[in-house]
């Protein structure tokens, strides 16, 4: 009895070591001073640190994809917000089949989408990079906007709603003054989960690249297809540091048993 | 009452059909089509060519393969910590959801310094004597299946969990009390009522590592996969035609799946 | 004229099925009505469609004389208090009641005034700046019914607003609220499924049943004279004794033996009438007592349960089986035959 459960500890620890020793072999990395990557390093040095922010590259991308993820986000929103108030708040024909279609672009392979995309939007009727690969995040953003926004609404208690009405609001008073607010700590979720899907999206993003236009990622791609030195492990222990701070956030605000319904 | 709801879902209904369903559904389309006329062609050379059909191979070895070992590994790890107390149960899910949600590049990147001549591994061995020159493991299927496992992996344990904590522990105490040891009250109990969590991550994993483009093309070298395969012939050889193709199988692989799956979970729902 | 009206009113449920159907109901100007009824007879929708969030497929509702059947809930200005209480939880206390006030554009300082004044009035004065959830569920109710009064409804609406409550609160709090409405003389709608608590502060009480209302009258006419079968069952009166009349002036009704039965106000009865009596007004007695040839039968104890206040039969007889309480010392057993005596003032003729 006791026996089974050591063991069963043992799996956990060696998949958890398997899972996070290679996070942890990269912040090593990224502290080495020879111009490749070695682990364990041989000395230590920040100097790559400073040459992720001297590789313009880097810098023009990051702008693009936090203008991409921000500009996404709102757009997002503005669509996702309203469906997924219909889908929790009310009964009609045809709730289910509009669930799953506003949860199918996770379904969906993202390689395919974003190849569709650049063969509708760019090729067939020249829209340019950015707006595509802005619409493309958008698509990818909505179910979860739509599964965190349904999940704070699955805990709020309509008579509340119905209450503003008999003192007097509006429809739309009534979910500006009472509805957001009572469902605040969901949207920021939402906000720090839509924007880590579009700043580390890949499969959308690579096909949506042009003169001066291409988000981060993608540019972590090219760089390496040419360097694989320390600096590449310097941003990548800057892209953890913020996913880090993220998931606290999202724990403080939805709680991470969201991940796990 | 029922306007407000239509009304509300229409923007963003319209969105997902003008920039998703239209794109893809035009895709699919095209691949049928040949100067005007309905053909199959495209699939026949397709299916006929031994290398885009070995590429199709290696892709449902790679996927078939990396989903087991989820299994495997993600079955015993969830269980566990479904049954640690609630305090390290939060910990242990932080800990697979940073994983997660850290870039599939950065993921790809670690592996690429773990695996590579002057990685981790190698420098390890090295030292301990086990090999005299440094073992190339970086950029063949291994990687490409290490490098999945690792991106799926806390999808599995994570779905997993959230099965096996809704599984009430006296049942567990039922079936013990009824005369059943630890070990036959697992299979009885939680077994049959981790099934479909263990179905939905599954197929998670499967869909997913069938279609992953960043892990393959990072870790796989020229070893290529259905995914690398259409960015390849797309960004480099300019071939829509073998391009749509493949996005159209990968479409159709990814719906046949999810419809088995649900049609497994109907047959096998513990509740009957 | 009556302050609201309900005309003809039908509500769907989906497209087969009405929960209202041809509704009719009148309130006077100050009134404490209650709707009373089991689940699912339509108490609720009365009120919601009342308050404006269920809408009518057909009928009219009037509100002083003028059709307000299609005016949203936000223009109607009735107060609604809930059962769950509704209270905005993002919200003080101060802010929840204020809510109306400010969507008046009221200006701050008579705010203040008029929050604080009705706080003083429910008895939370020093509450206010806490958060619903630091309250109890009295006070939270009594924020509730704050919240809708500071607005000056003109009509307030209650949703089975104790019955989140525990049994003492609800004693309490139904006083509270029969004060409040009585010092400010505001008509009330109050649905509730709770008989005592409709019967002990309405003026007249509906009972409902599948969408209809039974039957419409002060608390004791109700209790004393059910006009339907159902209303007197869900009163108590669980014993329904099918008779005949002849339609002859004063000559008592006869039970299917034969047995002749006198009942006030039967008069003049024709064809099959239902009387209704409650348990506790049948006597019971040892059979062979002497007995009139009247309101009398002799039975059979099947079944003998303890109430604590005395004791409860359920008698075979002749004319059907009777549940009869009786306040006696020594009960009687299983299968003893026992006569049973229904006063002509106790059974009540019912539809």
């Amino acid at each position: 009895m006791k026996e089974k459960h050591t063991l069963l500890g043992w799996i956990t620890f060696l998949v958890f070591l398997f899972l996070l020793g290679p996070l942890v072999i990269i912040i090593g990395a990224s502290f080495g001073p020879d111009n490749y990557l070695t682990f364990p390093p041989n000395g230590f040095s920040l100097k790559w640190y400073e040459n992720v922010f001297h590789v313009e590259m880097f810098w023009t991308s990051f702008k693009i994809s936090m203008l991409v993820a921000l500009l996404g986000i709102v757009l997002s929103f503005l669509l996702g917000i309203p469906a997924a108030y219909a889908l929790s708040r009310y009964q009609f024909k045809g709730k289910g089949f509009f669930t799953s279609f506003f949860i199918s672009p996770i379904i969906i392979p993202g390689i395919v989408f974003g190849y569709g995309l650049l063969k509708y939007l760019v090729i067939t009727y020249h829209i340019p990079i950015f707006p595509g690969v802005l619409i493309g995040h958008v698509v990818i953003m909505i179910p979860y906007v739509i599964r965190v926004i349904s999940s704070s609404l699955m805990n709020f208690d309509y008579s509340v709603e119905e209450a503003a009405m008999s003192l007097g609001a509006s429809r739309l008073k009534t979910f500006f003054v009472v509805v957001l607010p009572n469902i605040r700590s969901g949207i920021i979720a939402g906000i720090l989960l839509a924007f880590l899907e579009s700043f580390n999206n890949v499969d959308v993003s690579v096909f949506m690249t042009g003169p001066g236009v291409s988000t981060l990622p993608i540019s972590m791609l090219n760089y390496v297809e040419y360097y694989f030195d320390p600096t590449i492990a310097a941003i990548s222990v800057l892209f953890m540091l913020m996913t880090a701070v993220l998931i606290a956030a999202i724990e403080r605000t939805l709680g991470l048993r969201f991940f796990t319904k | 009452m029922k306007k407000p709801a239509y009304l509300l879902l229409f923007p963003g209904a319209l969105f997902l059909a003008v920039f998703m369903v239209v794109p893809i559904a035009t895709i699919i389309l095209s691949t049928f089509a040949n100067d005007g006329s309905v053909s199959l062609a495209g699939y026949t050379s397709f299916f006929t060519d031994s290398y885009t059909l070995g590429i199709l191979g290696t892709t449902l070895k790679i996927s078939l393969i990396s989903t087991l070992i989820c299994i495997l590994l993600g079955y015993p790890t969830a269980y566990y910590i479904s049954r640690t107390s609630v305090s390290r149960r939060g910990i242990y899910l932080a800990l697979a959801i940073f994983p997660l949600l850290t870039s599939a590049i950065v993921r790809s990147f670690s592996w690429m310094v773990t695996l590579g001549k002057t990685g981790l591994i190698n420098t390890l061995l090295l030292q301990l004597h086990v090999i005299d020159k440094p073992l190339q493991i970086l950029y063949t299927e291994t990687s490409i299946i290490i490098g999945m496992v690792h991106l799926f992996l806390p999808l599995m344990i994570i779905s997993l969990i959230g099965v096996m904590e809704n599984i009430d522990g006296d049942l567990m105490q039922a079936a013990a009390s009824l005369g059943a040891s630890r070990f036959k009250a697992f299979v009885k109990v939680v077994l049959p009522l981790s099934i479909p969590g263990l179905l939905v991550g599954s197929t998670l994993v499967l869909v997913g590592s069938l279609t992953a483009y960043a892990t393959p093309q990072l870790l796989g070298g020229k070893k290529r996969v259905l995914a690398t395969l259409l960015f390849q012939n797309t960004m480099t050889l300019n071939d829509w035609k073998a391009a749509s193709i493949i996005a159209t199988i990968m479409i159709a692989i990814t719906f046949l799946l999810i419809g088995v799956m649900n049609a497994l979970a109907k047959k096998l729902n513990p509740n009957g | 004229m009556a302050l609201i009206e309900l005309k003809n009113i039908t509500v769907a449920y989906d497209q087969k099925h009405n929960i209202l159907e041809n509704f009719n109901l009148s309130v006077e100007e100050g009134e404490f009505v209650s709707l009373l009824g089991p689940s699912g007879c339509g108490k609720t929708t009365t009120l919601r469609l009342i308050a404006g969030f269920n809408e009518a497929k057909d009928g009219q509702f009037l509100f002083k004389g003028q059709d307000y059947t299609k005016v949203p809930v936000h223009k109607r200005a009735f107060g609604f208090v809930f059962q769950s209480h509704a209270l905005f939880p993002h919200l003080s206390v101060y802010d929840n009641v204020a809510f109306g006030l400010k969507l008046r554009k009221t200006d701050a300082k008579q705010i203040r005034t008029k929050v604080m004044d009705i706080l003083e009035a429910v008895n939370l004065k020093g509450f206010e700046n806490r958060y619903p959830s630091q309250l109890s569920g009295g006070q939270r109710q009594r924020v509730a019914i704050a919240r809708s009064l500071v607005i000056q409804p003109d009509l307030l609406l209650f949703d089975e607003p104790l019955s989140s409550l525990d049994a003492n609160l609800r004693v309490q709090m139904r006083m509270e609220i029969r004060r409040i409405q009585q010092e400010l003389k505001v008509t009330t709608v109050y649905v509730s499924h709770d008989q005592e608590e409709c019967f002990s502060i309405s003026d007249k009480v509906a009972i409902m049943n599948k969408g209809v209302i039974e039957q419409l009258d002060t608390p004791p006419l109700i209790y004393k004279k059910p006009k339907t079968e159902f209303v007197a069952r869900f009163v108590g009166f669980e014993n329904i004794l099918p008779m005949t009349g002849s339609g002859e002036g004063a000559a008592p009704l006869k039970a299917k033996d034969g047995t002749p039965f006198v009942v006030e106000g039967a008069a003049g009865m024709k064809g099959t009438v239902k009387c209704a009596i409650r348990p506790d007004d049948i006597r019971i007695a040892k059979d062979g007592e002497e007995r009139g040839a009247d309101n009398s039968t002799a039975g059979r104890i099947q079944v003998t349960t303890y109430l604590g206040r005395g004791y409860q039969y359920v008698v075979e007889t002749a004319i059907g089986e009777f549940l009869v309480n009786s306040h006696g010392e020594a009960p009687f057993g299983h299968g003893e035959t026992v006569r049973l005596d229904f006063p002509p003032d106790k059974l009540v003729p019912v539809d």
